[in-house]
Parts: structure tokens; sequence; C-alpha cells
């Protein structure tokens, strides 16, 4: 264990220190282009008599410095499209616009960044908890599904037709029921593998997309995330139901039984509730193993709950959100200020790698019997 | 005769799951092209075709490189491990940590911020070789499950008899590896774990396109990209189709209409999705055929 936190502790000091390598460099690089910048059209910003907005100065200025400087065209070209660059990144640049601080990291910017890093956080944490346990939770039923030896809906249909064929009446009614479920099935399927700007525009009209509860939906369900880690738990319970403790425990005469509910089936609401149990049923012992072998996955599911969660900001546009300020500061090049979210971003998997590697040491403890 | 045939093909392809789920992509995706066909105007058509092909191009050049870079890194940290002097394995191990621990979209994004400077620089102009680029980005964020999967294969066959018999036999250690161990006895496994990977690189491909139409610069044209189904899907004209699916879910007798007149949005968002489904289905039927 103190490997691990020595190598955590380690990458995160690497990391500071090249991006802190970074951070000065660009700051000082800016700082003398600026300077330079500003030192070559300075001079002429200052003649008053001039209206840079108006085309006819800007063509007359155009023309005296061709008088002045007759062989360098190219030299007036770039001076008169760095004065128009000027005045446009004064309209454009939100600094200007809305009065705010100078560019860069300063202070107010870092108290500002601060606090959307702590929503960022909170609504991170929630979704985790929700993916977590939204993942073991489908993981758990597909598995019950698959135990109850229960095909597709459309198979279902299809053996309901051939009964109805035969004269069974009750497939009259199954089979709209059948096919009801086999759509709804399909809708999950697709909001579930749907990205999220895909579901959030699609609801844009109808409610507000802005809300931290919005972006909580959307970062559990969309993106794939919650599919895609259900899978990996499930495989880990099939790969896990095949060893022989399953066989021993069964002979020990614990409940082998998949149906729902009933007093030795699965019920519903040990397959909802986070802290699962199963008691004297078999399956209780697949699923623990089955999550010390998921635990591990916790970290690439972290990196890519994040992934998700930034998409969702910055595809959504929300302003005063991390994602949307990283793309922003992108945009008008305050790579100061993208290098500080970047490092942010990346503490928060730091983190999250270490508690799930400290969750995981105590689980081995646990099997180890060192407890 | 032909038809109790094409009933037992049926019948395989159903048991075979991967495979059926191919064959309902392809259908899908043709039916799709036939309805544009009909329904959508010819410009759009294009554009669709365009990004289409761009972005499945994009997702296998993002499986090449990743199987490139998996093999070799994956190959050489299990021959560094064996040194000697192991700084060189921990100065690796501790790169990949590093990149590990980093989200795909900031280096992603990261990425991309390189491929503006070039097109700014004019050093990057061809839109084939943007898309390489980008897809070599993509990779360098997805590659590390292969290197996770190479060496994971590698450990296990290490343990079997075989591997000592082989080196009793002279054979060298990296043909055992190479050949014996990740092309003959891995690469079932390896297929599975590139269907995910394609699978993640459409997803990551798309989403960075979509929530980039703001730009990166603002001395680099949007424009100045390869079309790709994220990129099409943030015109504002495909925005608006993706909107009227609102109402649809609140006024039901709008349906026809979203399928003959907001055509280009909703043709790019059931591409994206119906191609991710069918992703996890073929990458699941593969498991159960293969028994992975």
């Amino acid at each position: 264990m103190k490997y691990k936190i020595i190598e955590h502790s380690l990458s995160i000091l690497f990391v500071v220190i090249i991006f802190g390598f970074l951070l000065v460099t660009i700051r000082g690089g800016e700082q003398s282009q600026q300077i330079a910048h500003t030192r070559l059209i300075e001079p002429y910003l200052k003649l008053n008599f001039i209206d840079f907005g108006s085309p006819l100065h800007a063509a007359l200025f155009k023309e005296t410095l061709d008088i002045f400087y007759p062989r360098q065209p190219g030299r007036n070209d770039s001076l008169v499209q760095a004065i128009q660059a000027f005045r446009q990144e004064q309209f454009t640049n939100p600094a200007y616009k809305t009065g705010d601080e100078k560019r860069g990291l300063t202070p107010l910017r870092l108290s500002k960044l601060g606090r959307m890093y702590l929503q960022f956080i909170a609504v991170y944490v929630v979704v985790m908890f929700l993916t977590y346990n939204g993942a073991q939770s489908l993981a758990i039923y597909r598995f019950v599904k698959m135990k109850q030896f229960k095909t597709s809906y459309l198979v279902e249909v299809i053996e309901n037709l051939k009964t109805l064929r035969m004269g069974g009446s009750g497939a009259l009614i199954r089979i709209p029921v059948l096919l009801v479920k086999a759509v709804v099935k399909g809708a999950s399927y697709a909001v579930l593998f749907a990205p999220a700007y895909v579901i959030a525009y699609s609801f844009k009209t109808r409610i507000d997309t802005d809300t931290y509860f919005f972006m909580v939906v959307l970062g559990v369900v969309s993106n794939g995330l919650l599919i895609n880690y259900a899978n990996k738990f499930y495989t880990f319970l099939l790969s896990e139901s095949h060893k022989g403790y399953v066989q021993t425990a069964t002979v020990k005469n614990l409940s082998t039984s998949y149906s729902w509910g009933g007093k030795d089936g699965i019920t519903y609401l040990a397959v909802l509730r986070p802290g699962r149990m199963f008691p004297t049923h078999v399956f209780r012992h697949i699923y623990v193993n089955g999550r010390y072998q998921y635990l591990p996955t916790l970290k690439e599911h972290a990196s890519f709950l994040i992934t998700g969660l930034i998409i969702i900001e910055m595809a959504l546009n929300i302003q005063g959100h991390l994602g949307y300020e990283l793309l922003q500061n992108i945009l008008y090049k305050q790579y100061d200020v993208v290098i500080a979210i970047i490092v942010g971003i990346y503490l928060v998997v730091k983190a999250t790698e270490i508690v799930v590697d400290v969750w995981q040491y105590r689980e081995s403890q646990k099997y180890e019997n060192r407890t | 005769m032909t038809l109790a045939r094409l009933r037992s093909s049926m019948i395989v392809l159903y048991h075979q799951k991967d495979r059926l789920w191919l064959v309902i992509w392809l259908g899908g995706m043709i039916l799709l092209w036939l309805w544009n066909l009909v329904f959508l105007n010819r410009p759009a058509l294009a554009h669709l075709e365009a990004a289409f092909v761009n972005t499945l191009a994009g997702g296998l050049s993002v499986v090449f490189f990743s199987l490139v870079l998996g093999w070799s890194i994956g190959v050489s940290l299990y021959f560094l491990e064996q040194a000697r002097g192991r700084v060189f394995y921990l100065m690796l191990t501790f790169v990949l940590n590093v990149v590990r621990s980093i989200p795909q979209i900031v280096g992603i994004l990261t990425g991309y911020l390189f491929l503006t400077f070039f097109i700014e620089r004019e050093i990057l102009l061809n839109p084939y070789s943007q898309i390489l680029f980008m897809a070599f980005v993509i990779s360098l964020v997805v590659f590390q499950e292969l290197v996770d999967l190479v060496r994971e294969r590698i450990e296990y066959h290490k343990r079997l008899d075989f591997f000592h018999a082989m080196l009793c036999c002279g054979i060298k250690e990296s043909r055992i590896v190479n050949i014996e161990i990740l092309w003959k006895n891995s690469r079932s496994h390896m297929l599975h774990k590139l269907i995910s990977i394609f699978g993640i690189a459409v997803f990551l491909q798309c989403s960075i396109d979509f929530i980039i139409s703001v730009g990166l610069s603002t001395d680099v044209s949007l424009s100045n990209f390869p079309a790709t189904l994220g990129s099409l899907l943030a015109k504002m004209d495909s925005k608006q189709d993706i909107l009227a699916i609102g109402t649809v879910l609140s006024d039901i007798r709008f349906m026809g209409d979203l399928f003959v007149e907001h055509l280009q949005g909703i043709s790019i968002a059931i591409i994206i999705v119906f191609t991710l489904l069918c992703v996890y289905k073929v990458s699941n039927g593969f498991v159960k055929r293969l028994n992975l």
C-alpha cells in the first residue's frame, strides 16, 4: 500500500511540476509577446484624430503608411491588421466585454474557478455514487435474468405466435405486452447509448437543461457509461459463478433459486439497494467476490465519468461550469487558466485512484483474514 | 431447398450474436441510406456520407494505432521488466500511469490544440492527414487497455508449461511472446478489445467534434477540419432537427415530420447511437461465441 501511495504522490508531483513549468513559461511568453505587440501599435492608437472604426479613416491610414514606408507593403498590412485585431479583441474578449479583471490567472479568477471546481466535484461524487450502484443493479438484474433462462422479448413474441397458431388464446394478450416491453427495452438502450448532447438537445425545448439535476441525470444515463460498466460488472459475476466455491456453497444448502421474490429467491429491493445483501443465497458470495474484482475498474470509470461530465458541460454551453470555462479559455488562448483547470481535473482522478486503492487494500485484508 | 438453407443459416446467425448484430448494423445503415436517398436533399446527403466515411475511417485508424501502440509497449514492458536494471521499466510504467490518470477528453482537447497550431502554420492541410493525426491522438488515450491485455495474456501463458518447454527447445523468447502467445493464442482476445476501442473512438470523436463547434482558436475556422458526424451534428440545422424530437415527445402527431423534414440531424443521431449499440452487442456476442 505504501508503494502505491508513493507512486500516486510522485505522479501528482510530476504533473504539478510539468504544468507549473508550462504555466511559468506561458505567462512569461505571453507577457513579452503582449509587450512587443502593444509597443508596435501603441503610437498609432494614441492618434486621437483617427477613428479606426471608420472605413474611410482606416483606408487613409493605410495609404499614409504606404507613403511613409513605400517598400514595405507587408509590414503596413500587418500593422493595420494588428490594430484591427486589437480593436476586435476589445469587443470579443469576455474580459473586456464584462469589465472583468485582467487576462490570465488572477486571484479573482482563481476564486471563481475554485467555486466551479467545488461544484464540479459535488456533481462528480453524486454521479459516481449513482453510476457505481446503478451499474451493479443493472448487472445483477441481467445476471438473474440469465439464470432464469429468459430469451429476448421478440423471440417470446415469435413463440407466442406459434402458440396462437395452434389455438392458444392466452398468447393474444401476451403478444402486445411483449411488444410494448420490447419497445421500452429498445428505447432504454437508445437512451443509454446516446451521447449526452443528443439527449440534452432533444429535451432542450421542453425542460430547463441547465440545472444540476439534469446534469446529474445526463451524467448517469447517457454516454454509454452505465451500460458499459454494468456489462463489466456482469462479466465478473459470470466468471465468479463458474468457480468451484459456488458448487460448495450449493452443497452446503444455500439457496440457488433465481426467481423474483419469495423466501429463497432474489428480491427487487435487494437488487436496487446500495448495501446489497442476499442472506442464505449463493449469489451473496458471487456478488461479494465480483464486487472485489470490479473495484480496480472504478479508476477507469472515474476517468470516463469526468470525460462525460466535461462533454455535458461543454456541449450544453452552461456558463459558470468548469467544462464551459475550459473551452472558453482554450478559445481565447488563456492557457494558464486552462492548465489550472486541467491540473484540478487530474487531481480529482488521482484522489479517486487513491481512494480506490485504499478501499481495495482493506477488502484484500478482509479476504486474507487480517482484520 | 433454398428456403431451408436460408432458414438454417438464419438459425446459425441467431446463435452467433456478434455476426447477427454486424448484419443488423449493416442492414440498418443501408436502410437509412436508402431512406435518405429518397427524402434528404443531395448536398446534405453528400455531407452526411462524407461525415460517415470520415468517422469510420477515424475509428478504424484509432484501432490500428492502438493495436500498434498496445502491442509494442505491452511487449516492451515485459522485456524491460526482465532486464537487469529496471530503470526503463519503472520510468515507462510511471509515464503510462500518469497518462492513464488524464481523462480522455483532456488529452484529446490537447491534441486538437496541436492540430489547430499545425493548421495555422499550414503544416497539416490535407483532410486525410488531419483525420490520421486526430486518430493517433485518440489512440494515445485509449491504447492502454490493450497494453493491460497484452501483459495479462503474457503473464497467463508464462505460467503454463509450453512456455518453458519452448524455451528449452531453444526458441527465442521474443518469438514465443509475439507469435505463440499473442498472435496464435490471444488474437481473439485482442480483437474483442479492439472492437470496444472502436466504439470508444467513435464516441470520443463525435463528442469532441460536437463540442468544439464553437472553435478552438479565433484564427482557425472549424470549416478547415474534415467533416465528421459530430461536427455535422453541431451545425445549426442539425441541432434544430434534434430539438424537433422534443416537439414529438409532447405531440406525437409530429412523428411523421421527424423522419422526413428533420432528416439530417436525426440520421446523424441514429447513426451514432445505433453504431454504439451494435458495437456493444457485437463485442458481447464475440465473447459469448468464443468463450473468452
